[in-house]
């Protein structure tokens, strides 16, 4: 194997595949990249055996082969080469061992055979559909915060994404919960996922897709299988596990009737949580909310620091009512608020609150109180 | 066929459980003599009293008639109403003498005590069949003597432990019972050597029962247990606890001796030892245990000491009420303790110090400067440091009488190159003299950054800053908690858990302490809780695992201790984020500060894993250090 590429090609296919190593392996050929010198270019493909990224970048291939490396060196070296570099690598099965040369830079790094690598078997997907870079951030950004990390409900360590219907529109649902607050994000169904089955995306990738979403601007394949998803951009081709578990039924936890309805600049009342929460305790953050007629007042008390109030305009026409929330949820959701106005829903202070944009309906928030 | 079993064999089969092991025996013996008002008790022990266990007592002493009744089944001198509710003695089953008797050589020997010289009598039994009653020369009181322990059931012979492991357990079943009972002297020797050895009391001590214990206690447990011990005394609806629990930093790595005594019959319960982890649990690392003697009085009718064969265990009427008794007086008495550190610690250090190969203390001052280094080195490694100390201690020595001289204290210094650079712009204090209102003395210096050097009126002290801060952040936190309640996070989604019914039912009982604690839980059916409200300290947490844990600590020991340990846990990693850490320099107002905080919060003396915060070395150690003394 024989390849010349471009320093800065290289280093971001290896920046998005590297990232999937773990940095403690007990298998060595995992802390490798399998590099395959093909036709198309350079391929690299990395996995932790749950989760799997395969990129093609361009380079001139003067003899086709394949071999492992370790990532993280790798990637290293190729961080430190200068900018506009030119980068040779090179592969005889012979020697086991990767030749890096690259201006009067050379390196020899131990190689493991590409036959030892595993391959993620690509089995049938039954349900392939596309929808665009944008949709497909939109669905995790305003999902994630809430994904559990709590690893014993490990059916909650990811985003529930399937079809549904809402209101006779079919929709593309992504749901995230931590057992604390909920988010639920739609969008119209896309072509051809009408029946796909519904599944957990693990964390992991959903964090290692959201790094590659970054940087594409084309529409996104989505593939499904009972066990795999796969997300194919242009050049790269990220493939996963899903969480083999039921999520909950958490529309039964979703109220639809809480009728105490209150409006709020998002903004200031995104600032005015933060500030009084410097004072709420470090671990649990309560902040006090008490609702009266046209307003709002935010309250915090620790023994420790001493106390903080702070009163904003809202639309409020509800009888008064005091409820307590954790004051990072309560930022995480407006932060996701794009909007200019929130709306919550509030039935009570012991039973979930809904928060939604005013001028967003496609995502619902809910949240659970906290009792100080 | 079925039959009524010969008496023998009845007796044989009751010996299988009152005695077990030479130490029953000796155990069942010394409590007649103790029932039969003794002042002084004598055992004898040969082989570890497999060929021979002797005890020989000044009591009331046995008529013959009496003997010949005493090894009969069921015969007993000790329950005159026939109210087993009530019982003063430590016997009253009639069992022990006839149940020995079936399983080994019994001889007793006994003149009653007032009757004269020729009113002394033996009787012999062997396995169980009385033989001979003859005329005998014996003080007043009783001898009983056990031979060939077990001849009569080989197989029992077969279960003993090793001489030296039988020996042991005998030794401390006389030193339980030396304990529970100061007023009377005894002794414990294998025929050379004397094993136990438990003086009477003078008149003077015997008037006051709490110095008594100590002194009885300081005997069994060493002095070290007397310089780390606070007395307990509580009472709670006519419910007494009495005793010396140790302080937090002087323990043991077995809970083997916490000595628990139940009017004045030793026993191991596990109420008791729960009680005692439960009040410690806050002060204690984890693994270690604390040494201490409680003696619960209650009324007989409110304890059924009738449970166990050996009555080594009892049950109260109110449990709850003696749990909280305990947990409460210990608390109390190691709150109010707060800044005692253990004695024992410092002498450590003090061993540390010295110069190396020169162990006599005597000796420590011809150690020169060359093992001075050496010997500070393990303590305070960097030789400015230490010679700072070590002259600032030198300086000290003089004003050994004169504590206030202000003068004097005004002009004592570091030298400059001990100084700390961060002091000496500090516009330090005018140093007031160490008073006896501020035990822990006068902050003089910080060595390393770490370690805050005070000065008191007899010695100086050395705080571990970090130690210490770290203890009082959390101490302010748990205060914080306990004022303004546990806030709770409400869960979306309720958790479901399954446990087996039992452990559910035990759970849901405290449904209502739990609540106090952040934890809402209600049952749902048999076996299944359902969590609505967690607390938020723990942020999202592994329920479905705090519920078994729970569950699991409830089953073993009535305590809640789990739920307190995790909130515990997340305070102290908030504190020890939050405290002033090793390597940052203090100014002096800063270290006096944080001195007289400590001295003002209780259980300031151990740091949140257990180990002390401060220690202290008196001037009398540092005149020994200088082979002033
Ligand atoms: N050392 C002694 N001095 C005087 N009387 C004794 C002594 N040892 C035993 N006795 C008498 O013998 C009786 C029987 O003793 P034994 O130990 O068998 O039964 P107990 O002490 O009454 O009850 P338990 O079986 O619970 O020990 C006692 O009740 C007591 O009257
Ligand atoms: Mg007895």
């Amino acid at each position: 194997m024989k390849l010349t590429i471009e320093r800065t090609a290289l280093l971001k296919s290896l920046g998005h595949v590297q990232s999937v190593v773990e940095r403690r392996n007990t298998l060595a050929i995992l802390s490798n990249v399998l590099l395959t010198a093909g036709p198309e270019g350079l391929s690299l493909n990395a996995t932790d055996m749950d989760l799997e990224i395969v990129e093609t970048a361009p380079a001139e291939v003067v003899g086709e082969g394949a071999t492992t490396a370790p990532a993280h060196t790798l990637y290293d070296i190729v961080r430190k080469l200068p900018d506009g570099a030119q980068v040779e690598l090179s592969f005889e099965p012979e020697d086991g061992q990767l030749t890096l040369r690259s201006g009067r830079s050379r390196f020899a790094l131990a190689a493991l055979p590409a036959g030892e690598f595993p391959a993620m078997s690509s089995g049938a997907y039954g349900h392939t559909f596309s929808l665009a870079a944008g949709e497909l951030r939109s669905l995790i950004d305003r999902t994630r915060f809430a994904i559990s990390t709590e690893e014993t409900r490990y059916y909650l360590n990811g985003i529930f994404l399937h079809a549904a219907d809402n209101g006779g529109v079919a929709v593309l649902r992504a749901v995230a919960t931590d057992g604390h607050r909920l988010a639920r994000v739609e969008m119209p169904l896309p072509e051809g996922a009408a029946g796909m089955p519904s599944v957990i995306v693990p964390r992991k990738a959903v964090a290692e897709l959201r790094k590659l979403i970054d940087e594409a601007d084309d529409d996104i394949t989505v593939s499904l299988s009972e066990s795999r998803i796969r997300f194919a951009f242009g050049s790269a081709t990220l493939t996963s596990k899903l969480i083999d578990g039921t999520f909950p039924d958490y529309e039964r936890v979703i109220p639809t009737d809480n009728d105490k309805l209150l409006e709020a600049d998002c903004k200031l009342l995104h600032q005015a949580v933060d500030r009084v929460s410097a004072i709420s305790s470090e671990k649990s953050r309560a902040i006090k909310v008490s609702l009266e007629k046209g307003s709002l007042t935010l309250s915090a008390s620790s023994p420790e620091a001493g106390s903080a109030v702070e009163e904003i305009e809202a639309g409020y026409e509800g009888p008064p009512l005091e409820i307590g929330f954790n004051s990072r949820y309560l930022l995480d959701i407006l932060q996701q608020v794009d909007g200019d106005a929130a709306r919550f829903a509030i039935a009570d202070n012991a039973s979930p609150t809904v928060v939604q944009d005013v001028a967003d309906q496609t995502a619902v928030y809910v949240l659970m109180p906290m009792r100080v | 066929m079925l039959r009524r079993l010969p008496a023998t064999l009845v007796n044989q089969i009751a010996a299988g459980e009152v005695v077990e092991r030479p130490a029953s025996a000796l155990k069942e013996l010394v409590e007649n003599a103790l029932d039969a008002g003794a002042t002084r008790i004598d055992a004898t022990l040969a082989e570890a009293g497999r060929s021979l266990i002797a005890v020989l007592d000044d009591g009331r002493g046995m008529t013959p008639e009496e003997m010949e009744l005493a090894v009969e089944r069921h015969a007993t001198s000790k329950l005159p109403d026939d109210d087993l509710l009530d019982i003063a003695f430590l016997g009253f089953r009639g069992e022990a003498l006839p149940s020995i008797a079936s399983v080994a050589r019994l001889s007793l020997t006994s003149r009653p005590r007032d009757q004269a010289a020729d009113s002394a009598w033996r009787l012999t039994v062997e396995g169980g069949e009385k033989r001979d009653l003859v005329p005998a020369a014996h003080p007043p009181g009783t001898r009983v003597e056990v031979r060939d322990l077990f001849f009569a059931t080989p197989a029992r012979l077969k279960f003993l432990k090793s001489n030296r492991a039988e020996q042991a357990a005998a030794i401390d079943a006389l030193q339980r019972l030396g304990m529970a009972h100061p007023e009377v002297a005894f002794t414990l020797s294998d025929g050379q050597r004397r094993m136990v050895d438990l003086p009477a009391l003078p008149p003077d001590l015997l008037a006051d029962p709490a110095s008594a214990r100590l002194s009885r206690l300081t005997r069994v447990l060493g002095r070290d247990f007397a310089d780390n011990a606070l007395a307990v005394d509580a009472e709670r609806e006519g419910v007494r606890l009495v005793g010396h629990i140790g302080l937090p930093t002087f323990t043991r790595s077995t809970a083997q001796a916490q000595y628990l005594f139940v009017n004045g019959r030793p026993v191991r319960d596990r109420l008791l030892t729960g009680a005692v982890r439960g009040a410690y649990q806050d002060v204690l690392a984890g693994h270690r245990h604390p040494v201490l003697a409680l003696y619960v009085e209650i009324d007989p009718r409110e304890v059924d000491v009738n449970v166990h064969p050996a009555k080594a265990e009892v049950r109260f009427r109110d449990p709850a009420l003696v749990r909280g008794l305990i947990v409460g007086a210990l608390r109390h008495t190691l709150a109010q303790a707060g800044v005692r550190t253990a004695t024992t610690v410092s002498q450590q250090a003090l061993g540390a110090v010295r110069p190396e190969g020169s162990a006599p203390l005597a000796r420590a001052g011809q150690g020169g400067r060359q093992g001075w280094h050496g010997g500070w080195g393990t303590w305070s490694p960097a030789p400015p440091s230490a010679e700072a100390i070590a002259a600032g201690m030198a300086s000290q020595a003089p004003a050994a009488n004169g504590l206030a001289d202000q003068g004097r204290l005004a002009g004592w210094e570091l030298p400059p190159q001990g100084r700390d650079p961060a002091n000496q712009s500090d516009p330090a204090p005018p140093p007031e003299p160490p008073g006896a209102d501020h035990p822990l003395g006068v902050a003089r210096g910080q060595v390393h950054d770490t370690y805050i050097v005070a000065e008191t009126p007899d010695g100086l002290v050395i705080v571990d800053q970090h130690a210490a801060h770290e203890r009082l952040v959390l101490e302010r936190m748990s205060a914080a908690l306990a004022e303004s309640g546990v806030p709770r996070q409400a869960l979306l989604i309720p958790e479901v858990v399954e446990l087996d019914p039992a452990a559910a039912e035990r759970l849901a009982a405290r449904a209502e302490e739990l609540a106090d604690l952040g934890l809402v839980l209600e049952a749902f059916g048999p076996g299944t809780l359902i969590v609505r409200e967690t607390p938020a300290l723990l942020g999202e947490t592994d329920v479905q695992g705090l519920i078994r844990d729970l569950a699991d600590e409830l089953a073993e020991t009535d305590h809640t201790t789990a739920l307190k340990q995790r909130l515990g846990d997340v305070c102290a990693t908030l504190a020890c984020h939050g405290s002033v850490r090793a390597g940052r320099r203090l100014s002096l107002t800063e270290m006096n500060a944080l001195l007289r905080q400590m001295e003002a919060t209780p259980r300031s003396g151990q740091c949140n894993h257990g180990r002390p915060t401060w220690v202290r070395l008196d001037k009398t150690d540092i005149e020994r250090l200088f082979g002033r003394r």
